[in-house]
């Protein structure tokens, strides 16, 4: 089922609509939102997704991490 | 015969005592604004231009004549043709956002020139009507004519009946602000914060760029826009004054609320046409230092002088003087299709300038940089080019300004959902989401361009919502000026496969 999510990459100069699968893993997610952002952000490794505040398993899917429509998540690179 | 000094306060203080109707059925708050009070209360209202109709008339009749003068010496379009390819670029931006907002102005005036509290008031309000409409008709009739050298501008008449994002965000602030406002707050907000904190100087400002641009024509325009500004914006004044002495925590909230309003719309039309839309030969100065200069210095001593305290955000506004208007522009950028006019990459030159400008945030902004003009350098240069160097996911819109969710900084975008009422919305900002929860029956049923797209109200794919929604043609949607053909980018047109 889709489910729209607001996307924040760091580094980018604007949240993006990203419509995601709520079978989709958080790294999928993650990427996808790379992807949509990379016109001005280049993509790195390794990746962390936040949500709530809260760092995710990225193996997780979206309906496990229970993102639903029209939140907010993060991407957000580096190993910190 | 009496003299003018005999008659003219006579036909200005003109109030009288109802004899078969109350007060509160002749002004009702609805309309003419809250705190209610009698009309005792007003009495003493006051400005100092007391202007006669005549007087009125005759001034106006000669400024026209001074724009028409400067029109038929340097506003032909042979003359237009030669300003600098950002500049008139920049002229599509003021072109399509300034008449049709000016005539909702009018709208606003009227209503103070009817619900207004005072003779003398509604008086000031009708010349202000007259004035707003003489701001509608000048640059409709000086921008729309070129559209024979290019059909951008086309948008002069266009830009506020399309559904185009930035045209919706404009909507959503003028309608409010004036079309749909009481007397009280529409002559708060429109002059004194809008007029005497905003447009006033900025006019004196964007006439100072447009000198060093060469374009002689909109520097007579804004400059003649400005004495009349400068005029009818005295009405907000003993508006405010007498509401702070009967409430003085709703005139902080309205101060408050339309200063943060303005600051976000007027930082993408002025930051972006001082910072990336003029010749970097030709800028006096950064949007940073005239803010400084002209905005926020004058604006404190407006505070001071009523009495008022600086916004609560006001750190917070300080601070996005630095970035805001830098992440707007690196947005439409690359989501520049779905805008009217076209956009100028900051080369190395620009963007040591902004630099130095800058520092404290440059260096995010400047990776967002370097990364677009890879993708031009991959791709090529050429108009064939355009949208494989474009955004093509859908960008998301505040809730309450409308505008594109690129506040805070790269690394921290303060973009905030909540929920409220079984709905979610998303804020840009801290202070925007406060305006939301000041009174949400006022925005809580608008639907940003995001919602309308996941409602079924807006096409979800981009060239649709650019064709069908937008009102763009490939013709006109906004590209790169150079198509990406930059000598600094090492890779130019001639030698590209």
């Amino acid at each position: 089922m889709p489910v729209p999510l607001y996307g924040f990459l760091q580094g980018d100069t604007v949240g993006l609509l990203i419509l995601a699968d709520d079978s989709d893993t958080l790294e999928a997610l993650a990427r996808k939102l790379q992807l949509a952002a990379s016109l001005r952000v280049a993509a790195t490794d390794p990746l962390r997704l936040v949500y709530h505040d809260k760092i995710m398993d990225l193996a997780m899917t979206v309906a496990q991490a229970g993102l639903e429509a029209l939140d907010r998540f993060d991407v957000l690179s580096g190993s910190k | 015969m009496l003299t003018r000094e005999e008659w003219l306060p006579l036909a200005r203080k003109l109030d009288w005592d109802y004899s078969y109707v109350r007060e509160d059925e002749v002004f009702p708050e609805v309309i003419s604004g809250r705190p209610w009070l009698p009309r005792s209360e007003w009495k003493d209202w006051e400005e100092s231009f007391k202007t006669s109709y005549r007087e009125y008339v005759d001034n106006q009749y000669e400024k026209d004549m001074a724009v028409q003068a400067v029109h038929d010496a340097v506003g032909r379009i042979e003359n237009v043709e030669k300003l600098a390819l950002p500049w008139l670029n920049s002229l599509k931006v003021h072109a399509a956002a300034l008449p049709l907002a000016e005539f909702t102005g009018v709208i606003g005036n009227l209503r103070g020139a009817r619900f207004g509290r005072d003779s003398a008031w509604r008086t000031m309000a009708t010349f202000g009507a007259l004035d707003e409409y003489r701001h509608t008709q000048i640059p409709l009739l000086l921008f729309h004519p070129l559209l024979r050298l290019d059909s951008q501008f086309d948008w002069a008449h266009k830009f506020y009946h399309t559904n185009n994002w930035f045209a919706v965000a404009a909507r959503h602030f003028f309608d409010e602000l004036t079309v749909g406002q009481n007397a009280i707050e529409f002559h708060i907000a429109t002059n004194v914060v809008l007029e005497t904190g905003f447009t006033n100087l900025q006019f004196v400002g964007l006439a100072s760029l447009a000198r060093e641009s060469s374009d002689h024509m909109f520097e007579r325009m804004v400059t003649s826009i400005q004495t009349d500004e400068a005029r009818h914006a005295q009405i907000g004044h003993p508006v405010l004054a007498t509401i702070m002495k009967h409430d003085p925590k709703y005139a902080q909230y309205l101060v408050d609320k339309w200063f943060w309003r303005n600051w976000r719309l007027f930082s993408i039309l002025t930051g972006l046409s001082i910072d990336y839309l003029t010749a970097l030969d030709q800028r006096p100065y950064s949007f940073k230092e005239f803010m400084e200069e002209w905005i926020i210095d004058q604006f404190l001593r407006t505070l001071d002088e009523f009495g008022l305290e600086k916004p609560w955000y006001w750190d917070l506004l300080l601070d996005e003087l630095d970035i805001y208007h830098h992440m707007i522009y690196a947005s439409a950028y690359s989501y520049r299709a779905t805008l009217w006019f076209n956009f100028v990459i900051p080369g190395p030159a620009e963007r040591k300038w902004l630099r130095q400008k800058y520092p404290k945030y440059w260096d995010d902004m400047d990776a967002v940089w370097e990364q677009i003009s890879e993708r031009w350098r991959t791709v090529g240069p050429g108009s064939a080019n355009e949208l494989a160097v474009h955004g093509t996911t859908m960008p998301t819109f505040c809730d309450l300004c409308q505008l594109p969710l690129s506040a805070g900084t790269p690394r921290n975008n303060t973009a905030r959902v909540l929920a409220h009422d079984g709905r979610k919305y998303i804020f840009c900002s801290e202070p925007c989401q406060w305006i939301f929860l000041r009174e949400p029956e006022r925005y809580a049923s608008h639907k940003d361009i995001v919602k309308r797209v996941l409602s079924g109200e807006a096409p979800a794919q981009l060239p649709n919502l650019l064709t069908e929604y937008f009102n763009l043609t490939p013709d006109t949607w906004g590209k790169d000026v150079h198509n990406g053909d930059y000598e600094w980018l090492g890779v130019r047109k001639d030698s590209a496969a």
